[in-house]
């Protein structure tokens, strides 16, 4: 009887199921294909075996890139998540407790504001600040007596990669802020009151309440966030464009330049699977470690 | 006069080998029909202006209807490829000269060989041999030699701009030699002045290098680079000149280093600010200064060259799947036809083929003389980017190193190497 009324269920997960075979599997199966392909997008395929992974194995580029998404994760997950944290907790423990919530909700919101502004235009303004003859940071350096510190921030190789990391850290910082925020509210606003009779200082009452809240929703930031990391692009192309040299480049950027400028769309499909292994080990690696975590909780 | 000869240049090499002229219509009956027409030529430029004009003729002319879209140039190159392959593609498209656009896409069998109508129409009477190099790609999409697939209907070239009244301050003249040049260069670094307004993240950077590459080169020396007839060495006399002269110049302070910051858009508006006095970059300038500028300039071929970055505009191609053939190649005769190569002319573009008595703006007379004199030595070197499609991108993150300092001159030229030889292997191979 059970087993019966089961069956129509999966009546309901065709339309999704067809979607995901659609827009997801054959794309990501073809993308794999491609990798084992000479193709420059417009004749027929050609088969080459592994020729293309052996090359990406050698390429310094390649290399470089992955690097520069280290970087990347420190400028989109580990900093913002730190710097989340501390403000969620600073806005929600101290700001909304002495002040009234339309002040945290307009905090929130000045936080959560380059999240929405499209990436292309926030690099391009920042692209006018960094500008090294009159760009807004230059001129500010000069004007509160700093002219020493004066750089040509995006142009130079030690500083270019730093650079977007900082705009990145900007962009991103909002997002945790929100999530934890309303993370947060699901905490039993006693729990704190308790912790304070008992003489806990903010720390330690951040640090056994706060943070054991909120765990999952630590999980699902850090996940999110360097899945975006590892694929991030935008800012590197309006920016930067990989330069100066090959300083910036990273591996969604590597792999746009072979597939659409190179024509070289065998090797880009490499680096684009090679891209997914990644990012997929990382998700996996991730929702294991929250699982795990989960069961040790319930026990 | 001399106008006259290079405008109406015969051309030396032969026509397509493609079959005769006996199957085009060159009066082709358009009545019901629609011409499709792709262009990404704003509609206040020479060009758009002009054909604008032609498209008016056109239907005079056929009867047809033109459906004219204005694209935008990323969107055509990103894109060609796919529509051309489709039913959507137009009968008549301006795309992008060179092996890595029209002649890949020409390799790839989805550009029409349009010899017979060359042949029908005359075209290549109209075209010098260098004009003709990007119209014409062998079998695996090399320019130079093979069939036509495409037809240029202006042209443009780089040259150095500058700042009359500052050289008049400084009591300079205009330069004749790279001797001169470096001097007047100097003057200005004395008087705290940057000289050239440069941009490393986007071309002029990469043109003034191979400018100075041109040199001592000669037409073979282009040729080999530009059609791999014989290996390109970046470590021979004419690169490495090249780049230590650059390298010395960033050093002297004549370029800013700051330029590996900055793209192409910000280094001209330096020169229209008054900023830096000369700016060595491309024709297609030529009418923003016209408008822009403050102060009086002018403009002068690099001295002492006899070989400049340059070559044909943009090219008309017409796509395989097109269904009106006959009525493309018509359209295409009106923009080469006296009329609309004139108004090209006196707003401000290049023509290939205009009468040049009917050319009466004076600044469009300075820009075409310019480039006849270069056309008539026979100086459109092409440009520094086109024999690889990855060379634009390589050629400026391995300047923006030279500038910066980061990389030895020598350990600059061997990285271009690799990526020339990479990117060649990959059209040719």
């Amino acid at each position: 009887m059970r087993s019966e009324s089961r069956k129509g269920y999966w009546l309901y997960l065709i339309p999704g199921a067809i979607l995901l075979t659609v827009i997801i599997i054959v794309p990501l199966a073809w993308n794999v294909y491609l990798s084992f392909t000479r193709y420059r997008g417009i004749k027929p395929p050609i088969w080459i075996g592994l020729d293309n992974w052996k090359e990406l194995f050698q390429d310094a580029d390649f290399w470089a890139s992955f690097q520069h998404s280290i970087v990347m994760v420190v400028a989109m997950v580990i900093l913002p998540t730190a710097f989340g944290l501390f403000l969620a907790s600073l806005l929600f423990d101290l700001v909304g407790r002495r002040f009234n919530g339309k002040i945290m909700g307009l905090l929130r919101a000045v936080y959560y504001l380059p999240q929405i502004l499209p990436i292309a235009i926030a690099a391009i303004v920042v692209g006018w600040i960094l500008r090294p003859e009159d760009g807004a940071l230059n001129d500010l350096l000069k004007a509160v007596g700093l002219g020493g510190f004066q750089h040509n921030w995006l142009g130079s190789p030690d500083t270019a990669l730093l650079s977007i990391a900082a705009v990145l850290v900007w962009i991103q910082i909002g997002y945790p802020v929100v999530v934890f925020m309303s993370a947060l509210q699901r905490i039993d606003p006693q729990l704190y009151e308790a912790a304070e009779l008992d003489g806990a200082n903010w720390f330690q009452r951040f640090r056994a309440i706060t943070l054991a809240g909120i765990r999952p929703e630590i999980f699902v930031v850090v996940l999110t966030c360097t899945v975006a990391a590892l694929k991030v692009f935008g800012p590197v192309y309006a920016l930067t464009r990989g330069g100066p040299g090959s300083s910036t480049i990273v591996p969604s950027y590597y792999s746009y330049t072979e597939f659409f400028t190179a024509q070289r769309v065998g090797y880009g499909a490499t680096i684009a699977t090679a891209l997914t292994v990644v990012v997929l080990a990382v998700a996996i690696f991730f929702v294991r470690a929250q699982f795990r975590l989960a069961d040790q909780e319930e026990q | 006069m001399a106008l006259a000869a290079t405008l109406l240049v015969t051309a030396c090499s032969g026509g397509s080998d493609a079959a005769g002229s006996s199957d085009i219509d060159t009066a082709p009956k358009g009545e019901g029909q629609t011409l499709t027409v792709w262009t990404y030529e704003d509609k206040t430029s020479a060009m758009g202006i002009a054909w604008e004009e032609a498209m008016k003729k056109f239907t005079e002319e056929t009867g047809a209807k033109v459906d004219f879209q204005l694209k935008s140039f990323e969107q055509i190159n990103q894109s060609a490829s796919q529509v051309l392959n489709s039913d959507s593609a137009p009968d008549v498209m301006e795309y992008n000269k060179g092996n890595a656009t029209s002649g890949l896409l020409s390799s790839q069998g989805l550009l029409t060989d349009i010899g017979p109508a060359v042949e029908a129409y005359g075209w290549a009477d109209k075209l010098s041999s260098s004009l003709q190099t990007t119209a014409r790609y062998s079998d695996t999409g090399v320019m130079g030699s093979g069939n036509w697939y495409g037809i240029p209907n202006y042209g443009e070239y780089v040259q150095v701009y500058y700042n009359k009244d500052l050289f008049k301050k400084y009591d300079l003249e205009v330069p004749t030699t790279l001797d001169e040049f470096t001097q007047v260069l100097q003057t200005f670094k004395d008087q705290g002045i940057t000289p050239l307004a440069e941009s490393a993240q986007e071309y002029p950077l990469g043109q003034l290098l191979y400018q100075l590459a041109l040199m001592n080169a000669d037409r073979k020396w282009v040729t080999d680079y530009q059609t791999y007839t014989a290996p390109a060495d970046f470590h021979d006399a004419n690169w490495t000149a090249a780049a230590n002269t650059l390298k010395e110049w960033v050093d002297k302070g004549y370029i800013s280093k700051n330029s590996t910051g900055q793209k192409a858009q910000d280094a001209g508006d330096a020169f229209i600010a008054g900023t830096n006095p000369i700016f060595f970059s491309g024709s297609w300038w030529y009418g923003n200064f016209t408008t822009s500028n403050k102060f009086d300039w002018g403009t002068f071929l690099f001295p002492g060259a006899k070989l400049s970055p340059g070559s044909s505009g943009n090219l008309w191609v017409v796509p395989e799947n097109s269904d009106a053939k006959d009525l493309a190649y018509k359209f295409m005769d009106i923009t080469m036809s006296p009329e609309i190569q004139n108004l090209l002319g006196n707003s401000g573009g290049i023509p290939v083929a205009a009468e040049p008595d009917a050319i009466t703006d004076e600044k469009s007379k300075d820009l075409i003389t310019n480039f006849t004199t270069l056309n008539d030595q026979d100086g459109l070197a092409f440009y520094p980017d086109w024999p690889a499609p990855t060379f634009y991108a390589d050629l400026n993150s391995s300047l923006q190193e030279l500038v910066n300092g980061s990389k030895p001159v020598d350990a600059v030229l061997d990285q271009l190497q690799t990526d020339y030889d990479k990117g060649v292997k990959e059209i040719d191979g």
